[in-house]
């Protein structure tokens, strides 16, 4: 194969091993491709002095613990799904009750509706206001009851966590209680703010599912 | 497609080093290589298939498999341990996020570290972004390397870390996939999402600027052709 200085750099991109061989033996003999093609591989030795391959099973250990958080909290937040529509203790009957129990809920909601559109407009509508509140302070109440369950169940576990996502866990339920603590007494002072009964909805919520994820934990 | 050369060890690519042939000359293949070769696109499967599957040895092996070599790389595109073992594990989790969308367009391991590629410029872009807002003297968003183990020839290493500093984004990630981590041109251009040609004439051209930075300059003689 002849080359010749004009060859190089066409080499250099994207020769061939014939090529490069026929190019080494060009610059045998001459002095300007020898220094190009010395210092084309210098190059390629100084990059072995940027690779350092230790092993380090601190950082696997790390990776670990992150990628088990990543599968808790995926599994928590399908979990529920999961168990009311997939579980073999979840079978058809108990899923057959479920939809009767929804059904006669509808039923009576409908003739709660019915027998009271007969009222007066002002009458009515101060009314719906008032006893609209009384079911969110309920319905609140009840839900508030059941976390506590949640959370007495929870307890044990996050009063000793013994791993550093259980601590986490408990630092952001103190975090959630402070929060919602603060809703509650604005909620207080403004009742019928539909504002901040959400707001309080969406912590309650994410308690829930905190505890939930503490609970699947234990597992 | 690239998909076997990225477990070859960087020797058996790059001959130059051994002083066969020029840079990036591949020999030749044998049977065993070959065979080789076969294993390692079915251990890239088996890995893919178990990471999908959410199973937790699919991971270690392949940190056991890739993971040094992604550390070297982040830690090469950051200039920083630290920042290294924090993209590193941020990779991981995007893989036990994201397997779902993997195709299998692309070997797993270079799907990885495409992942980890651009994790490691998003953390560089923040990084650039916390400077600005602290108002930082440093105008370079360049990595600042830092402490290493040590090497044959620190000064050397030096040097260059400081002459890829000044290269493009595009340039050091071409040059240090190739020349450090030894990936075909064919798996950085499934890496990066270029083509194959453009990986060779970006390592071409990141090359000649590294040359001009880090040699003397040559006589007039020297430099004439």
């Amino acid at each position: 194969m002849n080359i010749t200085c004009n060859d190089r750099e066409r080499i250099f991109l994207d020769g061939s091993p014939e090529e490069w061989a026929a190019l080494e033996q060009h610059a045998a003999r001459c002095a300007a491709c020898a220094e190009e093609v010395r210092g084309w591989k210098a190059l390629s030795m100084a990059a072995e002095e940027m690779r350092d391959y230790k092993e380090d099973s601190q950082l696997w250990a790390k990776i670990e613990n992150s990628l088990r958080g990543g599968e808790q909290r995926r599994t928590a937040e399908h979990g529920f799904w999961e168990r009311l529509t997939s579980s073999r203790e979840n079978s058809l009957g108990w899923q057959t009750a479920l939809a009767g129990a929804l059904v006669v809920v509808l039923a009576l909601s409908s003739v709660y509706v019915v027998l009271h559109r007969g009222m007066g407009d002002s009458g009515q509508s101060r009314l719906l206001k008032n006893s609209t509140l009384a079911e969110v302070e309920r319905t609140e109440r009840d839900y508030r009851q059941a976390i506590d369950q949640l959370a007495a169940d929870a307890k044990p576990q996050l009063d000793s966590p013994a791993t550093p996502l259980m601590a986490s866990y408990k630092e952001k339920l103190i975090v959630l209680d402070g929060a919602i603590d603060e809703l509650r007494t604005e909620a207080g002072r403004n009742p019928s703010n539909a504002h901040l009964r959400y707001q309080l909805l969406a912590m309650y919520q994410e308690k829930q599912l905190t505890l939930q994820e503490v609970l699947e934990t234990k597992r | 497609m690239g998909t076997v050369g990225l477990t070859l060890r960087w020797e058996h690519r790059i001959s130059s080093v051994a002083g066969e042939g020029g840079p990036g000359v591949q020999p030749s293949e044998s049977a065993p290589q070959r065979n080789r070769e076969q294993g390692v696109v079915a251990e890239d499967a088996d890995l893919a298939a178990g990471c999908l599957a959410g199973d937790m040895r699919a991971f270690e092996r392949l940190y056991q498999w890739q993971g040094a070599r992604m550390r070297n790389l982040a830690r090469n595109l950051l200039g920083s341990q630290t920042e290294a073992e924090d993209a590193v594990q941020d990779t991981f989790l995007k893989i036990q996020r994201g397997i779902g969308t993997f195709r299998g367009q692309s070997s797993f391991v270079t799907w990885t570290f495409r992942i980890l590629v651009n994790t490691c410029h998003d953390l560089r872009r923040s990084r650039v972004r916390r400077k600005e807002q602290t108002r930082d003297d440093s105008r370079d968003a360049a990595p600042m390397p830092e402490p290493h183990a040590p090497v044959a020839h620190p000064s050397l290493r030096m040097a260059l870390e400081r002459a890829l500093a000044q290269l493009t984004q595009h340039q050091r990630d071409v040059f240090l996939l190739y020349e450090v981590e030894g990936f075909r041109h064919a798996e950085i251009a499934a890496t990066l999402e270029i083509s194959e040609t453009a990986s060779k004439n970006t390592l071409f051209q990141a090359k000649k600027n590294l040359r001009s930075m880090l040699e003397p300059p040559r006589s007039a003689q020297a430099g004439a052709r």
